[in-house]
């Protein structure tokens, strides 16, 4: 009794503690564009994550909920590469996406076919492939964590500004501007990809209008197979980047998925930019609006502002008109 | 139209055979606590609750088709209510510190209970509030996204951000909240002084389960559930017909997060605690696997979905710790080979052809 009141005394004083020192930390625009800085790096993240699922849903307007354990299995290419041959993280990136797109075709054969033009079903058979995904690597690996090394000439943090004492008062990681590039550069091939050659002109076709294709002599099935391991690989990649930040364990992609979703739906899947466009808005607002407040409040505010925003831009922000 | 009429034809008789087989069943329900030690009741109670939510989520998705995450949410709601409750009840004893504050709100600074959380301490505010609160939630959210061009997917996303929201939330408010652990240690459920038993809450929950089933089974046999089905099947025609379609889509959205709710009130003085697990999108795709593998539409398919996978993983996870994979095997096969879930495809293979009109 006596111990548990201390007890509760000296929560009682940790709390007054924080609440001063939040006081202490009052509004500074240079702490500021440090989190807006240090936003890049979400938006790096959100737009490598949902740059796969936007093809996907875009191209076949299914619901991927098994997008986050093809980031995991990505993860897990990478985990076995370096830790059996000592592998680069940077050599393994295509390998995830060989291997993760593979996976995807396969699954694309075997499940997606089967459920086309009922995009509930899919979404529904996608979560059940998350649960046995997960569930296998977990049966393989063990649901330990593992840690993956990050390149180390990729490391130590980029300081745009120092103040009086010299130490960094805005600074990011090249790691983490290592990813933006990463995602820029997949954003950038995915563009040439898709207005540049047959194969994504035969997409873009059908993402706008399937049964004309069909009659244009589109082989839509072989565009679809194709879109989903692409967008599976998109993920794997997105995978291996991601799987220095954090430790790499069966239920990691369940973070992203959520997050990603919403990029893909606020910008819209119509144009490319559109997720850029998503990952920023998203990213840099859940950084301002965490700098502010809290970052478990800034993450509602997002959601509740993505689900207005879907309210009203049920096609996201950047549409193309067409007919339907 | 064939089918049409032919559904009113159906339901002008009183289902005698229908009554008795469910009567028989229910009574060696309400049996089922004289046979069996208070782990069993206290399970068999629990999986009851998550076969009246499958159902609540069934009238949602199996009959008007609009697929929810969220109804872990609305449960939860209903639990947080009732756990303010009994918890409250417990502070109240002097059985912490001596004031009359639940221990998480002492440990996090708070001195004084917050206005919105006071009136719970009352039972018939908190039993009110179990059922208003998820419903009002629901009122709000179904007015907002239903009367918009929103349909199908996109509503299924709203379902899986609000969940992630909520849970977000809940887990950094722990002063009110109770965070992580949520709320814990509450005390069993008394009415009016009088101290329930497990058998009278089983009794309870049975009573419950077998209301949410007949009644959702009468509203799916009204002209009202005609309607839900023909939005399920055909939205535009049914808005040309004149129907406003989203206000009974937030009818039935409204009473479904209620039942959630009550349900969700009933699962904490069983379970004895309260906390954001069940608010997130893993226990909402529970409820959604349920209905899925029992069959949607079927009312009967969840609960026995819900029921026996209750049964099974309670002795799979002594066994093994990969029961998860083949829950999820299961879902993958139900879904690809046996759309109508299992009770679905075995009603449609005991049924007698229907006439086709020609």
């Amino acid at each position: 009794m006596k111990a548990d009141q201390e007890r509760s005394k000296k929560r009682k004083n940790m709390f007054y503690y924080l609440a001063q020192e939040e006081a202490a930390s009052s509004f500074s625009s240079i702490a500021l564009a440090n989190q807006l800085v240090n936003g890049i790096g979400i938006v790096g993240i959100l737009l490598l994550t949902g740059l796969g699922l936007a093809i996907t849903f875009g191209v076949m307007r299914i619901i991927n909920l098994a997008h986050g354990e093809f980031i995991m299995l990505g993860a897990y290419v990478t985990f076995v590469l370096q830790s059996n041959f000592n592998l680069d993280l940077l050599l393994t990136i295509p390998f995830s996406f060989l291997i993760t797109g593979a996976i995807g075709a396969l699954v694309e054969l075997t499940i997606i076919r089967r459920l086309y033009g009922r995009p509930l079903e899919t979404l529904l058979a996608t979560w059940g492939l998350s649960i046995v995904l997960q569930g296998v690597i977990k049966l393989i690996f063990t649901a330990q964590l593992k840690y993956v090394k990050a390149p180390p000439y990729i490391s130590g943090n980029l300081t745009l500004l120092t103040d009086e004492q010299g130490s960094p008062a805005i600074a990011i990681s090249y790691y983490r501007l290592f990813i933006v590039a990463i995602a820029l550069a997949l954003l950038a091939l995915t563009s040439y990809l898709l207005n540049n050659t047959d194969l994504g002109r035969q997409v873009r076709s059908v993402t706008q209008n399937r049964d004309m294709s069909k009659c244009l002599g589109v082989n839509t099935s072989l565009v679809d197979m194709i879109t989903f391991a692409y967008g599976c690989g998109l993920a794997g990649v997105a995978g291996t980047v991601i799987s220095s930040l954090k430790s790499v364990s069966p239920p990691m992609g369940q973070d992203y998925l959520v997050d990603a979703w919403m990029t893909v739906v606020t910008g819209g899947v119509d144009k490319l930019v559109g997720v850029l466009a998503g990952a920023f808005l998203i990213g840099q607002s859940n950084a301002g609006i965490a700098y502010l407040l809290n970052d478990p409040v800034a993450r509602v505010i997002v959601l509740g502002a993505v689900i207005v925003l879907i309210r009203y831009f049920p096609e996201g922000l950047f549409t193309v008109q067409k007919r339907s | 139209m064939a089918q049409s009429t032919l559904g009113i034809a159906k339901r002008s008789q009183i289902p005698f055979k229908l009554v008795t087989v469910s009567g028989i069943i229910f009574l060696i329900m309400a049996a089922f606590p004289l046979f069996f030690g208070s782990f069993q009741i206290s399970l068999m109670s629990k999986l009851l609750l998550f076969g009246a939510l499958a159902v609540s989520l069934d009238l949602v998705w199996g009959f008007t088709g609009i697929l929810s995450f969220a109804h872990g949410v609305f449960f939860t709601l209903g639990g947080y209510a009732m756990a303010y409750y009994l918890k409250l009840n417990l502070a109240a004893d002097g059985n912490t510190y001596g004031i009359d504050l639940p221990d998480f709100m002492v440990w996090n600074g708070l001195e004084k209970l917050p206005w919105f959380i006071a009136p719970l301490k009352y039972f018939p505010i908190a039993a009110v509030a179990m059922v208003a609160i998820p419903a009002i939630f629901a009122y709000l959210v179904g007015t907002f996204i239903f009367r918009s061009k929103v349909s199908g997917v996109y509503i299924t996303i709203i379902t899986l951000a609000i969940s992630s929201a909520l849970t977000t939330f809940f887990i950094s408010q722990q002063a009110y909240t109770g965070g992580t652990n949520g709320i814990t240690d509450v005390s069993r459920l008394s009415i009016a002084g009088v101290d329930v038993p497990l058998n009278g809450l089983y009794w309870m929950i049975l009573l419950f389960t077998g209301c949410v089933l007949a009644g959702s089974y009468w509203l799916t046999k009204s002209n009202l559930g005609l309607i839900l089905r023909s939005i399920k099947e055909n939205e535009n025609r049914i808005s040309y017909l004149g129907y406003d379609v989203a206000s009974f889509k937030i009818f039935i959205w409204t009473l479904s997060a209620g039942i959630a709710g009550i349900a969700g009130g009933l699962f904490v003085p069983l379970n004895r605690f309260i906390s954001p697990v069940y608010l997130a999108v893993a226990f909402g795709t529970q409820v959604v696997i349920w209905v899925a593998i029992g069959g949607r539409g079927t009312l009967i398919g969840p609960i026995i979905a819900a029921m026996l996978l209750g049964q099974v993983q309670n002795y799979a996870e002594r066994v093994t710790q990969d029961w998860q994979l083949v829950v999820g095997i299961l879902l993958l096969v139900v879904v690809v080979f046996i759309p109508d879930g299992l009770v679905g495809t075995i009603a449609k293979l005991f049924k007698p052809k229907q006439k086709v009109a020609r």
